[in-house]
């Protein structure tokens, strides 16, 4: 079967193709702004046409993009209003009244997508335990939507009643008032994007959803289109959030689900790879121009999550943004790139990022114009980067602009060059590290245990500073690393979770009852992929609960994997207490169990990667392999030495390289610090690991 | 031992790791709380020390009350148990107010740390507790005895071993024991990890001794802030504020010398302590003066002993900032917090454009009864008010300041109260006017569904005096409760029958400069928002929409 993923990025629109001969194929074509489509579309028949196949012999696409996460950000969605529950205009004004920095007086917050005279309070309520205390008005209801299509000319609707997380049935009767009335009109209802408790957070989710429904429509519209006129049959499939793929049907329906879909798709990559090799606990790190990401893959799976935040508008900060409910695959990031900016910080100590030179004008290396140091032109001073090699060649550096900028940046630290390039690399390391051990830590997992795996342009680079630091044994430096998303694409199942937040103490429930709330969720969830044809027998559910303490305001996650539900609810409690000491270390406490949130996501069968062709290990010794040797900077050394250079595409499984070296390929590059050793593996992975 | 010297990248790569030691710390802390204010509002704090007892570093997200007060608590455990006289598996664990954070909810509780035998340092945790016994969290009491339990500087462990009529005293005289030493014990956890994680730090970074790092983190801070004080005009410059207490006003007043790289604050002036649990202890008043100080000159600096070294702060003995024993001090932040509108007040000329307009403030409400299933019900519930302006930015509406905390969301609290929101909405006009308008304040009713008679009390302010605009701007709306429809004062008690409904207006925040010089596009945009009206735009912006 053949099939085709594409992930757009800012810069790259990545191709990968499968099914047609033994190879993957690979593609990357600028990305097209005004219009995401076009470089898709003319990326899939470059890519077919170089394959020797017609676009009509695709059976699959997979897709991922940053079209919603745009919209948001650049606030070019659609005009869209709002219906809400009579008293509570005003709650995407109010928020959570809370500041997200005490200290600094002038944070800002995101303003609400849906401007205060475009939301028309309903009569209708419901009480907290889902009884109906006000009817729906539904005239009410029709009123206010005219008058939101006709004089205010609104594209989208979303739908937001209080406790429709208990019951919709108001949101539902309200969304099939108006879809009489102005069939044409997009809707959203808060219970169906995902019926969480917390209103800020639902409501502002559902406005994110029916913000971007409308341009979301319409570019798959211009996809199913353009695809057609090539010629494709098959199957589109769309990457969501929380790592799994879609339909157009149910893409459309939520768009806000394909939010940051992009690196999901990388990190089911990771986790991908690390099912190939074995690997209970995994740390997948990208590194890339702007950011690096982290996410903790536990038995093959990556841990989810159910909060995010989007558009930040006051300095990268945590809180400035729109918070969300959503399930997505739990990525911590920080301000640390190829472009991050050094700096000096309020304390008089060297600082790198959050800021960044981006790609244009770029580290002051690239020559364009670009006068700020960069931890890429710290890189380049440090003998990491090959000058003539940096993107196979494409792009020359400058390494007299590099020396220029990183000199004006340590002068007033009072340090010189090399010291101050070596301060801007282990700072980097250091803040990654640091992120991602409070990651871990805070998700009780333990990176001493784990695998990492390393890629985007300067994941390799730094990938075995950040592991010493957080006592990870092992590094996997994958095959195909510049493209892993797209990669991603294709090894991503379909699936459809569902989270319900419905707060009850163990107590008051009992097996049956238990298993029924699970059973409701997971036909709901199943049901998204019945829809696309799947068979029953096809279908894989996974079932998480958030229990706590009754009186607290946290919960542990525990997996509910058992056949036999009413017997995993008379367990739960133990196995509630094992997690909870082991996360937070502390004496059991002798108050009654609630759980919070139900979970239960379906997923299709992992689609079948083609197995990278694999050669039967050679000799160890990688002499054919290497392709030079230059002076990098080795702080075990005190100083610059000279080291070999490898080419990666000419190693072969079984070969191994002991560092101090450097592995070169096109994105990237590997560095081998003294003690590392790396052996590269049947499918041509690099795994490194340190020296004890 | 060989002193050791740290270059700006070094330090830097130190520093963040022990903070983030800390942050974590928290984390664990905030994750595991039974206490809402400690989930919602962050009231708790975790700091490093060396073995001199020199503040290394604190947990980043604390609120303002912490700053400055564990060096001092620490250095009175210490009196009490001599460094020499402390073994590994201690733990140390005082409430007292005076000696604390201000009151008897926050637990300070100390672990020493000893690497290969020796002593190397002290991690501190501190709380605020479910519960404390005594009359609740109010403002209700005259004594501090009223106030509930007050635990000593005592060793809650000895080696180890947990002292059992320690936990026994604490269980029987507080009204959710599993709660409270649930709490206590995640402290004394946490004071474990924090102390395995320094160790840990220790090996890692080839640190044979804190106290070289501590004092250049201390040395690198406190240049830091003295450049920055450096910046504000030299001068004396006093201030005074009226603020709502049981009967009569109180005042507080100060007056601030800042002379080169130093500021001192005297608050000589201030009116003496009532009989109301509102008087502040000095370790409180201090911890918001020189957080204030803080949040207009170098925000971002860390907290540690350096930060704070430049800025001077006293207080006569027994004045309302200065509170002794037996004053009652639950109620502390209630004229505490009035510390930093009084001193950007005073301010105000020297450094226009960093100080901000006073604040409407939270309004934190006590509620007490029993829940639809009868089960007994005694919770809090938060309101803000508006964020006052600052040059060039207007206030965020429904923002709390000084200190912070977050509303509990309207699905979570009928849930779990019962008590009905019927309505939750800005406040037109509640924003104080001016070149950048002040926050606006909400209103809120609330229901009383419960089916049982609710008791309900707040101890919110800005009833008769309200936020002041700063520069020409105006003061924001004032604080009114209303039962059925009849005005009441916010801090009586009140008795709400089944169905009765409570309005709550909450106040909004000062205004910076002559509204008359908004521009008249920000105004009619207010106008088209719905944030002012038509007719304030033209009577007091002088803008026609």
């Amino acid at each position: 079967m053949i099939r085709i993923g594409v992930d757009i990025g800012g810069t790259f629109t990545d191709f990968a193709l499968t099914g047609a001969g033994p190879e993957l194929r690979l593609h990357k074509q600028l990305t097209t702004a005004d219009d995401p489509s076009r470089a898709v579309l003319e990326g899939i028949a470059t890519l077919a046409g170089a394959a020797g196949i017609a676009v009509a012999d695709v059976a699959e696409i997979v897709h991922g993009t940053t079209l919603v996460t745009n919209a948001v950000i650049e606030r070019k969605g659609a005009r869209t209003g709002m219906l809400v529950t009579a008293g509570f205009r005003d709650q995407l004004d109010i928020a959570l009244e809370t500041r997200y920095d005490l200290f600094d007086l002038r944070i800002r917050f995101a303003p609400p997508l849906v401007p205060r005279p475009l939301r028309r309070e309903v009569h209708e309520r419901l009480r907290w335990d889902g009884t109906v205390e006000t009817p729906l008005d539904a005239d009410g209801v029709r009123a206010a939507v005219a008058e939101l299509v006709e004089r205010e000319a609104i594209e989208s609707l979303a739908i937001c009643f209080l406790h429709s997380y208990v019951d919709d049935r108001h949101e539902r009767a309200a969304r099939a008032i108006v879809a009489e009335a102005f069939p044409a009109l997009h809707v959203s209802a808060s219970a169906e994007v995902l019926p969480a408790m917390r209103e800020f957070e639902r409501w502002t989710t559902t406005t994110v959803n029916a913000y971007a429904m409308p341009g979301f429509d319409r570019y798959l519209g211009r996809l199913e289109d353009g695809l057609a006129a090539l010629g494709f049959a098959g199957r589109l499939y769309l990457m969501s959030s929380s790592g799994g793929v879609v339909t157009p049907r149910t893409a459309r329906r939520f768009p806000v689900r394909m939010l940051e879909s992009g690196p999901a798709a990388g990190v089911l990559m990771s986790a991908r790879h690390g099912r190939d090799l074995g690997v209970a606990d995994l740390l997948s790190f990208d590194l890339g121009g702007t950011t690096a990401k982290g996410a903790l893959v536990r038995d093959g799976r990556p841990l989810k999550h159910y909060e995010m935040e989007v558009a930040r508008c006051y300095e990268h900060k945590r809180g400035s943004g729109l918070p969300l409910k959503l399930p997505v695959i739990d990525m911590t990031e920080i301000g640390a790139g190829g472009g991050s900016i050094v700096g000096i910080d309020d304390r008089g100590l060297m600082r790198v990022g959050p800021r960044s030179a981006g790609a244009d004008p770029g580290p002051a290396c690239y020559g364009r114009g670009g006068v700020a140091a960069t931890l890429t032109d710290a890189n380049l001073i440090l003998g990491y980067l090959d000058p003539g090699f940096f993107l196979g060649g494409a792009m020359a550096l400058d390494r007299a602009r590099a020396e220029e900028a990183v000199r004006a940046a340590a002068a007033p630290l009072g340090l010189d060059l090399v010291r101050a390039a070596w301060g801007i690399h282990e700072i980097i390391n250091e803040d990654i590290a640091r992120a991602f051990r409070i990651h871990a830590v805070e998700r009780g997992f333990d990176a001493r245990r784990a695998t990492m795996v390393a890629f985007g342009g300067g994941g390799p680079i730094h990938a075995m500073g950040v592991a010493r630091k957080l006592r990870i044994p092992r590094v996997v430096f994958p095959v195909g690393a510049g493209v892993m998303s797209a990669l991603g694409l294709l090894a991503s199942p379909l699936s459809f979770e569902v989270a319900r937040s419905a707060p009850c103490l163990l107590r008051d429930l009992d097996g049956p009852r238990f298993a029924a709330i699970l059973h409701a969720l997971q036909a709901e969830a199943t049901s998204f992929l019945r829809d696309a044809g799947l068979a029953d027998a096809d279908i894989r559910v996974d079932r998480r609960i958030d229990l706590r303490y009754r009186g607290q305001g946290y919960e542990v996650e525990i997996a509910v994997p058992d056949d036999d539900l009413e017997a995993a609810f008379a367990a739960l409690p133990a196995r509630f207490a094992e997690r909870y000491a082991a996360q937070f270390g502390v004496a059991l406490i002798d108050e009654p169990l609630e759980a919070v949130t139900w979970k239960v996501a379906a997923a299709g069968p992992e689609p079948a990667l083609p197995a990278s062709p694999t050669d039967a290990a050679g000799t160890a010794d990688a002499t054919a392999a290497r392709k030079g040797g230059r002076a990098i900077y080795l702080p075990e050394a005190g100083g610059f030495a000279d080291v070999a250079v490898y080419d990666r595409y000419r190693l072969r499984p079984g070969h191994a390289v002991a560092g101090p070296a450097l592995i070169e390929e096109r994105e990237s590059t590997v560095l081998l610090r003294p003690g590392d050793r790396v052996v590269v593996d049947p499918r041509r992975n690099l795994v490194a690991d340190i020296a004890a | 031992m060989t002193e050791r010297t740290f270059d700006p990248v070094s330090l830097g790569i130190l520093w963040d790791r022990l903070i983030s030691i800390s942050d974590e710390i928290v984390e664990t802390l905030v994750r595991t709380s039974f206490s809402t204010i400690v989930r919602e509002g962050y009231d708790l704090s975790v700091m490093l020390f060396d073995r001199e007892g020199r503040m290394l570093v604190q947990g980043t997200r604390s609120i303002p009350v912490f700053i400055g007060t564990a060096p001092v608590t620490l250095a009175h455990m210490l009196e009490r148990f001599p460094p020499a006289t402390l073994r590994p598996g201690d733990v140390v664990v005082t409430n007292d107010p005076i000696i604390g954070t201000g009151h008897l909810f926050d637990i300070s509780v100390m672990r020493p740390l000893y690497r290969d035998g020796g002593l190397i340092g002290y991690t501190m945790s501190i709380t605020h507790l479910p519960d404390i016994g005594g009359m609740g969290f109010s403002a209700a009491a005259t004594e501090m005895f009223h106030e509930g339990l007050l635990l000593p500087i005592c060793k809650l462990f000895r080696e180890g071993v947990v002292d059992e009529t320690l936990v026994d005293i604490i269980r029987r005289n507080v009204r959710v024991p599993e709660q409270v030493m649930g709490d206590i014990y995640a402290n004394v956890s946490a004071c474990e990890v924090g102390a395995r994680q320094l160790v840990e730090f220790m090996r890692e970074y080839g640190v044979d001794d804190l106290t070289p790092l501590s004092r250049a983190i201390r040395e690198q801070s406190e240049r830091a802030v003295r450049r920055r004080i450096r910046e504000i005009p030299d001068g004396t410059y006093r201030n005074r504020v009226a603020i709502e207490a049981i009967e009569a006003p109180v005042h507080i007043a100060c007056t601030i010398e800042k002379r080169g790289e130093e500021i001192a604050i005297d608050f000589a002036g201030s009116s003496d302590c009532i009989r109301a649990g509102i008087n502040v202890p000095f370790c409180y008043a201090r911890a918001m003066a020189i957080y204030s100080i803080k949040c207009i000159t170098a925000p971002t600096i860390p907290n540690n002993e350096g930060s704070v070294a430049p800025i001077r702060v006293a207080a006569p003995v027994g004045c309302i900032l200065n509170a002794q024993p037996p004053s009652p001090t639950a109620g502390r932040h209630v004229v505490g917090h009035f510390v930093t509108p009084l001193i950007y007040g005073a301010l105000a000329d020297a450094i226009p454009d960093r100080v901000q307009a006073a604040s409407g403030m939270a309004n934190i409400i006590t509620v007490q009864g029993r829940r639809p299933d009868g089960a007994p019900l005694a919770t809090l519930y938060f309101v803000a008010g508006g964020f006052g302006a600052l040059d060039g930015l207007d206030g965020a509406s429904t923002t709390p300041g000084p200190s912070n905390m977050a509303c509990v969301p309207t699905e979570i609290w009928e849930s779990r109260t019962g008590i009905m929101i019927e309505r939750k909405s800005l406040r037109v006009d509640s924003g104080g006017a001016g070149e950048f308008r002040g926050g606006l304040g909400q209103e809120v009713v609330l229901r009383n569904d419960t089916g049982h008679p609710l008791t309900v009390f707040s101890m919110a302010n800005r009833t008769d005096f309200p936020a002041e605009g700063l520069h020409g701007g105006l003061p924001g709306a004032l604080r009114e409760h209303r039962l059925e429809g009849r005005p009441v004062h916010p801090k009586s008690r009140q008795e709400l029958r089944p169905g009765d409904r409570l309005l709550l207006l909450e106040a909004g925040g000062g205004g910076i400069g002559d509204p008359r010089r908004r521009d008249p596009g920000r105004v009619r945009a207010d106008v088209a928002l719905g944030f002012v009206s038509a007719d304030a735009a033209e009577r007091v912006y002088g803008v026609k929409v």
